[in-house]
């Protein structure tokens, strides 16, 4: 059985030959990958970014709502609501809490502010806690207890009144930040 | 660096099995005839990565599998570079097949001991076309539903068992959810898995035999590695430049219109798939679709025993060249008999439109839940030209064509109605030579009415200058949305005419003035005339009793309002010119 056996003056040729093959292969093995990297980053690259102005949504009318401050719950239902390539008329897209001050109303996403999980009231407390991961927030929003996870109050949102009714613009910030950052 | 990699080596020993796999004796040295298979494997390598890529925009249902294709096409950054890239590797591959198939059968590496591996070949050969098949029904439109129906109803010819197994792989009588969710199944998850354990088989075989050299041999041996990589990768490159270059050029993978059940389509594999399709006109399907694939896969399996002898090899050769030669002659018919069909011409044109046109749609409204094919059920112009073409045709033609861009058989008996009221539209039909002529009355009683006989033609020259005017001023009057509206002198000018110097008011209403006999024409081509006309020509404001064959749609309800009022609006719109029948 002959072994195949370089000359010394193949040594150029091989090395040659090496870098090359290494190089051809690595192209040939990326090429795939390469094809779908744009594609793959689609959701960061701000294509599908929603650039349009968070609507108003009409939540209740304002003399429905309880005159001693006790938070109500509303869902927020959107009239038109794209998802990818579907267009969706009047879908729920989240809830909130409606607080009733005099002829002003305040208004707090139900999400918690840590990581996202939702927000129960107690009405034997008067206050709102997270059965999550024990996050206690007063009524006024604010972190009630020094032992709460999230990093900052619930949060509240845009509110208006028009013709007696209470109108919300509502939207999500991101989680477990202290300051509150709207999701784009 | 290199501890770790000695104690990895210590605990795996990849040493041994990276230099077990490069270092493979290439017997004659590298040869650029050896790189089929590396082709193929880097081939199909692509297709999981770029389908594994593509799987994270699918969703198959009936009514999101087109819909998640259209919006990775068209809103998904490089997502049709992604898919074009999936579609065209998938069509290199069935070429590399053939190619690969083709070199081992010719350099007899098929013959003993390499029978088994032979075998692995042809069943991979069979996953591969499995997976085309599969593929091309999942974008769920037109073209991939109706010719994975012609598909699919082939399997029904199978004997004994192949209605249930028909029904096996649509899910059911009908397509629907489970033929999606079962076509994707297979395409993403049963063939490639069957593929991946039939190529460990086939290379495990393939380097127990190790590579059958083609004699004689050019150089001294030599090792897989370098040499033999090197032309593999260059090859490999090769192909994914090919790919590259096709998606470039057609800029990525075609999407058709949403599967529609309830309209035709003029339904064709791809085309690798073409000589089979052909191969049905000439024989029945069970033995197209069954006994013919079932003789030819039979013989390639026997190919290793018949390949014993010299003459054995030499007829499988001959064998596989004339099922080569065979398939492309059936390819070619095929291909030449659509060219020369003027009917599925117009049927692929007015597929793109349609393709389009939902998009466009799309684009602009979203897609309901319901799914995008009722975009297109709902369009107005799809519609109209869908109402055109089984109402109005059979008289009626619209710049040469049935509306929807099918050629009619029959010869034209009324006139045609593309660009209705408009100024070149009526000049031409106050011409006597064009008045008569079947592109407007010429195939109706009118042709020897007295609009022809006792008007048109007495005209002279004088007169004739002056139908323009009158054109302008009717066409004026109809307020088409593409014309612009005539000046107040123009106007005036106009109604000169018509009153006086060519006394049409004699016989024709105008702004409800008189009463003649002919058509009266206030309002003349506007929405609300239109609609009366077609709703009753033989209302005494139009034929009256000289009516030629018109049918009255609103009268005798034959029509809706709502069609009516769709197929005018369409008829007042500017004529399109892509539709026009080349």
């Amino acid at each position: 059985m002959s072994e195949p056996k370089d000359s010394p003056e193949d040594g150029d040729r091989r090395a040659f030959i090496t870098k090359a093959t290494v190089g051809v292969s690595a192209s040939c093995s990326v090429f795939p990958f390469a094809a779908g990297v744009p594609a793959f980053l689609d959701p960061v690259s701000g294509n599908g970014d929603n650039a349009d102005e968070i609507p108003w949504s009409k939540v209740a009318s304002l003399s429905a709502l309880p005159e001693d401050g006790t938070p109500t719950r509303f869902g927020i239902v959107r009239e038109r609501v794209t998802d990818a390539w579907t267009t969706l008329t009047n879908v729920p897209v989240g809830a909130v809490y409606i607080i009733k001050q005099g002829e002003q109303v305040k208004a707090f996403n139900l999400k918690c502010p840590h990581l996202g999980c939702t927000i129960d009231h107690r009405s034997d407390r008067r206050d709102f806690f997270c059965p999550c991961h024990n996050s206690s927030f007063a009524l006024d929003g604010s972190v009630s207890d020094d032992a709460s996870p999230s990093p900052r109050g619930m949060d509240g949102l845009e509110t208006k009144i028009e013709d007696g009714f209470v109108y919300v613009r509502f939207q999500q910030f991101r989680p477990n930040l202290a300051e509150q950052v709207p999701l784009t | 660096m290199k501890a770790v990699i000695d104690w990895l080596d210590d605990r795996s020993g990849f040493r041994a099995l990276i230099k077990e796999a490069l270092y493979e004796k290439v017997p004659g040295g590298a040869r650029w005839r050896y790189v089929w298979g590396s082709c193929l494997t880097f081939a199909f390598f692509a297709q999981v990565v770029t389908g594994t890529l593509l799987w994270m925009f699918y969703s198959p249902s009936a009514q999101t599998a087109w819909e998640s294709v259209y919006f990775l096409q068209y809103h998904v950054w490089g997502g049709w570079f992604l898919r074009g890239i999936h579609h065209y590797m998938a069509q290199a591959m069935v070429v590399l097949l053939v190619l690969h198939l083709m070199q081992v059968v010719i350099d007899g590496a098929y013959k003993a001991p390499r029978e088994l591996n032979f075998w692995f070949g042809i069943a991979l050969m069979g996953v591969t076309l499995g997976l085309s098949l599969t593929g091309y029904l999942l974008p769920w439109d037109q073209k991939g539903y109706w010719a994975t129906a012609v598909a699919t109803n082939l399997i029904a010819e199978v004997p004994l068992v192949g209605v249930y197994l028909q029904k096996l792989v649509i899910g059911g009588t009908e397509y629907g959810h489970h033929t999606v969710t079962r076509f994707f199944a297979l395409h993403a998850g049963v063939l490639p898995g069957a593929l991946i354990a039939l190529v460990v088989g086939h290379i495990y075989l393939f380097r127990r035999h190790g590579i059958h050299a083609k004699e004689p041999r050019p150089k001294r041996d030599s090792y897989f590695w370098p040499d033999q990589v090197l032309k593999d990768a260059v090859a490999c490159l090769a192909v994914a430049l090919a790919v590259i270059v096709l998606t470039l050029y057609f800029h990525g993978a075609p999407l058709g219109p949403p599967a529609d059940p309830a309209n035709e389509f003029p339904a064709r594999p791809e085309w690798y798939f073409l000589f089979l399709f052909q191969l049905l006109k000439y024989v029945p399907a069970f033995w197209g679709a069954i006994i013919i694939p079932a003789f030819v896969v039979l013989l390639m399996f026997a190919q290793p025993f018949i390949g014993k002898s010299e003459k054995g090899h030499r007829f499988n050769i001959g064998f596989l060249w004339c099922l080569l030669i065979g398939a492309g002659a059936l390819t070619f018919l095929a291909f030449s008999e659509d060219r020369a069909n003027k009917k599925h011409f117009a049927a692929v044109e007015e597929a793109d439109w349609l393709a389009k046109r939902v998009v466009e749609i799309a684009d602009k409204q979203g897609i309901p839940p319901s799914g995008a094919v009722t975009l297109l059920r709902e369009d107005h112009e799809n519609r109209a030209r869908r109402l055109f073409s089984s109402n109005c045709a059979s008289c009626h033609l619209y710049n040469g064509h049935d509306g929807r861009g099918f050629p009619v058989d029959s010869n034209q008996s009324a006139p045609d109605l593309a660009g209705v009221a408009s100024r070149e539209w009526l000049e031409e039909l106050l011409d006597y030579d064009h008045y008569v002529s079947t592109k407007y009355f010429g195939g109706t009683a009118f042709k020897d009415g007295k609009m022809a006989t006792k008007v048109l033609k007495k005209f002279d020259e004088e007169e004739k200058a002056l139908v323009p005017k009158v054109a302008a001023l009717l066409s004026d009057i109809a307020g088409l949305p593409y014309q612009k509206p005539l000046s107040e002198k123009d106007r005036e000018e106009g109604f000169d005419v018509f009153f006086d110097e060519l006394g049409c008011i004699d016989c024709h209403d105008i702004e409800d003035e008189d009463e003649g006999s002919a058509p009266d024409l206030t309002g003349y081509g506007s929405r609300d005339w239109l609609t009366a006309v077609v709703g009753d020509p033989s209302h005494e404001r139009f034929y009256g009793k000289d009516n030629d064959r018109m049918p009255s749609f609103a009268r005798d309800e034959k029509l809706t309002d709502e069609e009516i009022d769709i197929l005018v609006d369409w008829l007042r719109s500017k004529p399109s010119t892509n539709s026009e029948v080349r």
